[in-house]
């Protein structure tokens, strides 16, 4: 247990040591915001408000956040979790593989490190929330925290699973671009998923991202206030292979897509060694 | 201390490591030398539970590498060849995340941080980042935070490789203190032979297989003795008494010298003097190094 800690406790001491990488990792999602929020704001409102034929009030940067923040963790945590390759190569890593701390625990600390890195930059995000007239009341944002952490937690695992596969930092950018890219893609977090080629369905319904993103949006937004198209259309009817996701079905697939990937993870470091 | 039994491990087309067997008693330095690629790393690994053997037994502390992997793990302290402080970090909290890592009681870390840092000089630089350390400072934290859970075995894949020689000299010095006063048993790697000297046994590797294990002593003895190198007022005469008086392997005159090969040049040289009868005016005692060892019984120089 305490080995967990230690190990969690090593990457929040870097994490806060590191300011220029703190800042650094806003400049992506930020971006992001500007393009999709601002950029396509507009474009996409109209489009959405012809597609329902009534004006009804909807603000697309509302929309957008959630996916948005959850990038931020996506993105965070996967960079976070491919610290293990450093780690690896500058030797610390032998220093915790001969230790006596059990490699599940190595595989849980590293995770929950990488989390915690990630999790602490969402919330950061949500000091724009002013400049994008988007507010959040007390109650809302005591649902959404755990949900944050849950969702980084998965996300922290894939990543750590990622690392473990890895052999050097040269693979780094080739999983940027195959992995990272397309689960953000083809997760609904920019723009709305709904009438895909069959295909690209099937791969937005395993894709983690998807339920994360849809969780966020359904804490953050006022989902039964919206008239039934705007939810049609803003994707927020999502299916599992015919069926209806619950929120609870969401949080039970990212947990078991965690659980699963820690024992893969697991697997690896013990191989490694 | 450790006990290796019929130790084997091989890779697919390739035997690392060929049945080896050696103890090592509790509180000796055990010095483990041999070329690149014979099969060292390899063992250690093995040692270390960082790598499965193949075939064979190996406890340390008691216990079994493959199956008390954790209990192995607790009675060993490990300095790597490679830097793995993490550099980012302070002192302090290098050695703090290690006492958590082997489970060192809470209320027991502060004094013992303390101890190890002092042991390796080091206690003003606790509050220090390791990047701003220098090379041997880095590695005698690495000597510090090995020693933290107070392990029963430590081993060292040298140590000293890439410092000067006053920082080597220094780390010998804190490793020798070490011995002296917390009885730890050292297993040994190294590239400079001069080194290995200060072990009590040497096993010499090459091909994955332990082709000499002794005294370093014994093992120079092994090699047909000392040469003694002698100048006296009358050479000629003196060789004639060395010839008739001593047991000697080789005799020969050379550049002015009398060059004796003896097996035994402490026992030699003490009789020698009291009896020789021609006035003596140099002498010149050359044991044979163990690079001397190495060469004759791997046939090649160490960094080879």
């Amino acid at each position: 247990m305490e080995g967990i800690i230690a190990i969690w406790q090593r990457d929040m001491i870097k994490f806060f040591r590191d300011r220029a990488r703190m800042i650094g990792s806003f400049s992506m999602p930020i971006l992001f915001l500007v393009v999709f929020g601002v950029g396509m704001g507009g474009a996409m409102e109209s489009l959405v408000a012809s597609g329902i034929g009534t004006d009804e009030d909807f603000n697309y940067v509302e929309f957008i956040f959630p996916g948005i923040v959850s990038m931020t963790l996506l993105m965070t945590s996967v960079f976070s979790s491919l610290s293990v390759i450093q780690d690896r190569d500058f030797g610390y890593m032998r220093e915790i593989l001969v230790s006596p701390v059990s490699r599940v625990n190595i595989a849980l600390g590293k995770m929950l490190g990488s989390a915690s890195v990630a999790f602490v930059q969402g919330v950061m995000m949500f000091v724009l929330m002013p400049f994008l007239g988007i507010s959040i009341d007390l109650v809302t944002l005591l649902q959404l925290l755990p949900v944050m952490f849950m969702i980084a937690c998965a996300f922290s695992s894939l990543g750590l699973l990622v690392a473990s596969l890895l052999n050097s930092m040269q693979g780094f950018q080739l999983v940027v671009n195959i992995l990272v890219m397309p689960m953000i893609f083809l997760s609904g977090a920019l723009f709305p998923l709904s009438n895909m080629p069959g295909w690209v369905d099937f791969i937005v319904t395993l894709n983690p991202v998807t339920y994360g993103v849809d969780l966020m949006k359904n804490i953050m937004i006022d989902v039964d206030n919206l008239s039934a198209t705007v939810q049609e259309e803003m994707g927020l009817n999502l299916t599992f292979f015919g069926q209806p996701v619950t929120m609870t079905g969401e949080v039970f697939f990212l947990l078991g897509f965690t659980a699963l990937l820690i024992l893969l993870a697991t697997l690896m470091f013990r191989r490694k060694n | 201390m450790i006990d290796v039994q019929g130790l084997q491990k091989s890779y697919k087309d390739f035997q690392a490591v060929n049945n080896s067997n050696f103890h090592v008693e509790e509180g000796e330095i055990f010095g483990f030398l041999g070329p690149n690629g014979a099969g060292k790393s390899t063992t250690i690994n093995i040692l270390s539970t960082m790598l499965q053997p193949t075939s064979g037994s190996v406890t340390i502390n008691g216990y079994d590498v493959t199956k008390h992997q954790n209990r192995v793990r607790e009675s060993i302290g490990i300095i790597f060849q490679q830097n793995t402080l993490d550099e980012k970090l302070t002192a302090k909290e290098n050695l703090k995340l290690h006492c958590k890592f082997y489970g060192v009681p809470r209320s027991k870390r502060k004094a013992r941080i303390n101890e190890v840092l002092e042991i390796v000089d080091l206690t003003d630089s606790i509050n220090l980042l390791v990047e701003k350390f220098s090379g041997g400072m880095q590695r005698r934290l690495e000597i510090a935070r090995g020693l933290l859970h107070y392990p029963k075995v430590l081993f060292l894949d040298e140590p000293t490789v890439g410092l000067d020689p006053q920082t080597r000299a220094h780390v010998w010095e804190y490793i020798l203190k070490l011995k002296e006063n917390e009885n730890i048993t050292m297993f040994l790697t190294t590239h400079y032979l001069d080194e290995a000297e200060i072990s009590d046994r040497i096993a010499i590797m090459d091909h994955g297989d332990i082709i000499a294990i002794d005294t370093p002593r014994n093992l120079k003895q092994q090699l047909g003795g000392d040469i003694v190198e002698i100048k006296t007022t009358d050479n000629e005469a003196a060789m004639k008494e060395i010839e008739s008086d001593f047991d000697v392997v080789d005799l020969s005159l050379q550049d002015g010298f009398i060059n004796c090969k003896v097996e035994n040049s402490d026992a030699f040289v003490s009789s020698f003097i009291k009896t020789l009868q021609t006035p003596l005016t140099g002498l010149d005692i050359r044991k044979p190094t163990l690079n001397d060892v190495f060469l004759s019984f791997t046939g090649r120089e160490i960094r080879d």
